[in-house]
């Protein structure tokens, strides 16, 4: 344990040296990040200035509030597993990796959570400019925020845990970015980022329900921008352990067998 | 106690599957819609063994197998048939203590990473090979000192030339002290005068770490310099297994004899003449008539000078080779 | 202008054949832009089933303006962008000189070095959207509208080349901006819809930082038979000086350029 902490300390100092040399680009991945919550913003505030103020219960400033909320929750989740396995696996550099002795994923936790530090003042000023700018209404509670903090980080690991695994198909697949393609529009869809998932048709709805996307982006947001009821937090939490055991369970399976493939067919 | 050899190999055997692929643009069209899969045989029937503190040098011309083989001493791949213990361990499984023990160094661009300088990646890989602080501060000083990386560790990676980066990624991969040592054409394009400096470099580690070191190269230099023993693979089976200078032997039936003489002659009637300056001639003379020739060289003309030579390594090998090639 | 054509299409038939060899290639731009279609279209049907008239745009108008989004996109996508990637590779890299030393216009060149002849799907689906459109909406556009249609796609194509060629020899003072092409990509995203349901600050960005509204929503008013005359003559001369404004300052940039590196 000792040893683990110790690596990821340094883990975390060489991924921040290594992002802080692309600081511009950082700033220019945060267009992207702040494009499309403004766009969801002024599309679902234009519907519902046309439907007379309110369309399902949401104002303008209410869906601000909900598309704000998600962007910070996929901030916090978001992954680039998929295109890290498929290049490292491409080019050879995933062999390396196998040779240490500590097993892989661990150096992607800590560049992912090394970009997030990074990258926390700049979404917090994002955050405050569409706050501003589209009047969001939302003041969160402590109790809120107590529920939202756990839920993040659930949600963090569930996202983590499925798009490592995924990636993982990259040993058997050479073109993964099709599927990869595929996951981030079912995602966009059934997990709350594009709209709020009462939106969707009702067949979409039921299936949502039996996935675990929306553990992993609206549950969350929904924490932080309205609250929910003491019943909903529960299920929520319920739903967001036992989708990640079930992953964690797929990722190790996954892993031992894409390993097999992977010293097979030449590493 | 008797000590674990280093590598054990025991009819070593991989095969992969690959898909083929034909020229032209109607193939090209054809393989939108289906493919051919084809068998290869990457490493067929490898028997060896390598005692703790050998330097081995393995040969073969591109794709004979070297770095298949590597790769399967060092756990990348999984063999098809065979048997692999290195230290006593099964590579394949990739063991945690199996691992702190060997280094395998394969071309650029490994573990050091890109953009921070050097001397952070080392700091990792003191934390991921938990190599304690006093342990890792002797071995960076004297690698530092060896491959005279003072200089180079605070700068980022990018900015190294490729001698330099090799050097570094060396360095980089025996902070933790391996006993096995693999390395897949440590100085590959790079100048003379870093060959050398990696040459030595690696003979001073094995001399004073006792490690094992198998590496492969296309410098017959590196090997005539590091290695009394080579592995000679072609076509993914073993030519040869033994000491470099028996390699000439066994492989050349052909000596050279120079000669010099007092005045130009004809030495047609004598052996191949392989080249003829003012008045030096070389002849290239079967072995078993090498004794002969000589004899009557001297007698018959007015000769100042002559040795019997062996061919160069190189040549040695290159006809292997193409022999192989022909049959 | 035919040596221009000429050299564009040898350009064309290189990328062709090196394309072929990538059998993948070919299923995958088949996916990935029926994916990219699907997810536009779900997202307008999802809208529009809680609304019959965004800002004034109706569904089939809104088709109208897809349309032009993947025709338009695809077209950057397939001669604009590859190119210009290719430039902030070659200028990273040192090997801009080559292209130099050619006897034909760099700027030409580097242009249209490379083609990624799959993105023509996307152009094909954005054609088919159009008419599906019109066809849908049970009236075609006059010859007048197409005119303007014609114009305004041409000009807009225009001005969204001079963005990126100027986004793209930004790179020969700010080397590591890898990625700069990027700010147009995500903003393109934008596009999507019509730039007056933003708020006034966006809207502003998008037509006159990123001229996104020029490139999509002006020639979808056109078809629509919303475009002032006003609107027309601004593009038409926007897209001449954005032309004429991208070129000086590339000149002034391969000025720079072969200062530094001599």
């Amino acid at each position: 344990m000792t040893h683990l902490i110790a690596v990821y300390r340094q883990q975390l100092k060489t991924a921040i040296a290594e992002q802080l040399q692309y600081r511009a680009a950082l700033v220019i991945w945060l267009i992207e990040v702040a494009l499309g919550p403004a766009v969801s913003i002024s599309v679902w505030s234009t519907v519902a200035r046309n439907e007379g103020g309110e369309v399902n219960g949401y104002s303008p400033s209410g869906f601000a509030a909900y598309f704000i909320a998600t962007m910070l929750v996929n901030y916090a989740t978001q992954t680039w597993v998929f295109w890290e396995f498929s290049r490292r696996v491409r080019e050879g550099e995933f062999s390396p990796l196998l040779l240490r002795p500590v097993h892989p994923i661990h150096a992607d936790i800590a560049q992912h959570l090394a970009y997030k530090i990074l990258m926390l003042p700049v979404i917090g000023l994002v955050t405050l400019i569409l706050w501003l700018a589209f009047h969001a209404g939302f003041t969160p509670s402590t109790a809120n925020l107590a529920t939202f903090l756990p839920a993040l980080l659930l949600a963090f690991a569930l996202r983590f845990t499925l798009e490592w695994t995924l990636a993982l198909l990259a040993f058997w697949l050479t073109q993964v970015n099709v599927i990869n393609q595929l996951y981030v529009v079912v995602v966009l869809f059934l997990s709350g980022q594009l709209l709020p998932l009462s939106f969707l048709p009702a067949p979409l709805q039921a299936v949502t329900a039996w996935l675990p996307f929306q553990w992993m982006v609206a549950f969350p947001a929904q924490l932080l921008s309205t609250g929910l009821s003491a019943q909903a937090v529960v299920t929520g939490f319920l739903a967001q352990l036992i989708w990640l055991l079930l992953g964690l369970g797929l990722l190790s399976l996954t892993w031992r067998r894409g390993l097999k493939r992977y010293t097979a067919v030449g590493g | 106690m008797t000590a674990v050899a280093a590598v054990n190999v025991v009819h070593l055997r991989k095969v992969y599957r690959v898909y083929e692929r034909e020229a032209g643009l109607g193939a090209a069209l054809r393989a939108l819609f289906q493919r051919q899969m084809q068998e290869i045989v990457g490493v067929d029937d490898l028997t060896f063994t390598i005692e703790p503190g050998e330097i081995i040098g393995f040969l073969g011309p591109n794709g004979a197998g070297k770095t298949t083989t590597l790769k399967m001493l060092a756990g990348l791949l999984y063999p098809s048939a065979g048997e692999v213990r290195v230290l006593g361990y099964i590579p394949w499984r990739r063991e945690r203590a199996f691992l702190r023990q060997i280094a395998l160094v394969m071309g650029q661009r490994q573990q050091l990473i890109w953009d921070i300088p050097v001397i952070d990646s080392f700091e990792l890989n003191r934390a991921i090979y938990r190599i304690p602080p006093a342990q890792y501060r002797r071995m960076l000083d004297e690698l530092a000192d060896l491959l005279e990386l003072a200089p180079l560790l605070h700068k980022p990676v990018r900015n190294l030339s490729l001698g330099e980066r090799m050097k570094c990624e060396i360095a980089g991969s025996l902070l933790h002290r391996p006993q096995v040592l693999f390395l897949d054409e440590p100085t590959i394009g790079l100048d003379i005068v870093m060959q050398r400096r990696i040459r030595d470099f690696i003979r001073e580690y094995n001399r004073r770490t006792g490690a094992t070191v198998l590496l492969t190269s296309h410098y017959m230099a590196d090997v005539e310099a590091l290695c009394r023993r080579v592995i000679l693979i072609h076509h993914g089976t073993m030519l040869f297994d033994g000491d470099l200078t028996r390699l000439v032997e066994r492989f050349s039936p052909y000596k050279t004899i120079v000669v010099r003489l007092e005045e130009p002659a004809d030495l047609r009637p004598y052996g191949e003449v392989l080249s003829q300056s003012e008045d030096q001639i070389t002849l290239r003379v079967p072995k078993s008539a090498v004794a002969r020739a000589t004899a009557r060289l001297l007698t018959d003309l007015p000769v100042l000078d002559l040795s019997v030579e062996d061919p160069p390594i190189e040549t040695v090998i290159e006809q292997i080779f193409t022999q192989e090639e022909v049959v | 202008m035919r040596t221009y054509l000429r050299l564009l299409w040898t350009f064309f038939r290189v990328s062709i054949l090196g394309e072929l060899a990538y059998r993948a290639s070919f299923w995958l731009q088949i996916v990935e832009s029926l994916i990219d279609l699907g997810t536009a279209l779900a997202f307008v049907s999802v809208v529009f089933s809680y609304t019959r008239v965004l800002n004034g745009w109706s569904a089939d108008e809104l088709l109208t303006l897809i349309g032009v989004y993947f025709l338009i996109g695809g077209a950057i996508n397939m001669i604009i962008m590859p190119g210009m990637n290719r430039l902030i590779e070659q200028v990273r890299q040192g090997t801009l000189d080559y292209v130099l030393t050619r006897p034909e216009d760099a700027q030409l060149l580097v242009s249209i070095q490379q083609i990624d002849m799959w993105k023509l799907l996307d152009v094909l689906l954005g054609m088919a959207l159009l008419v599906g459109a019109m066809l849908w909406h049970g009236s075609l556009p006059g010859p007048l509208q197409l005119l303007a249609f014609a114009l305004t796609l041409l000009a807009g194509a225009v001005i969204i080349y001079s963005f990126v060629l100027f986004l793209a020899t930004l790179s020969f003072w700010y080397v590591r901006m890898e990625n700069i092409l990027v700010i147009f990509e995500s903003m393109y995203e934008a596009g999507r819809w019509p730039v007056d349901i933003y708020p006034g600050w966006l809207r502003a960005i998008l037509t006159f930082v990123v001229p996104v509204a020029f490139a999509v929503t002006v020639p979808a008013e056109a078809l629509t038979a919303r475009l002032t005359w006003l609107v027309l003559a601004g593009t038409l001369l926007l897209a001449a000086l954005a032309l004429l404004a991208s070129r000086l300052f590339w000149r002034f940039a391969i000025r720079y350029y072969s200062g530094a590196s001599a």
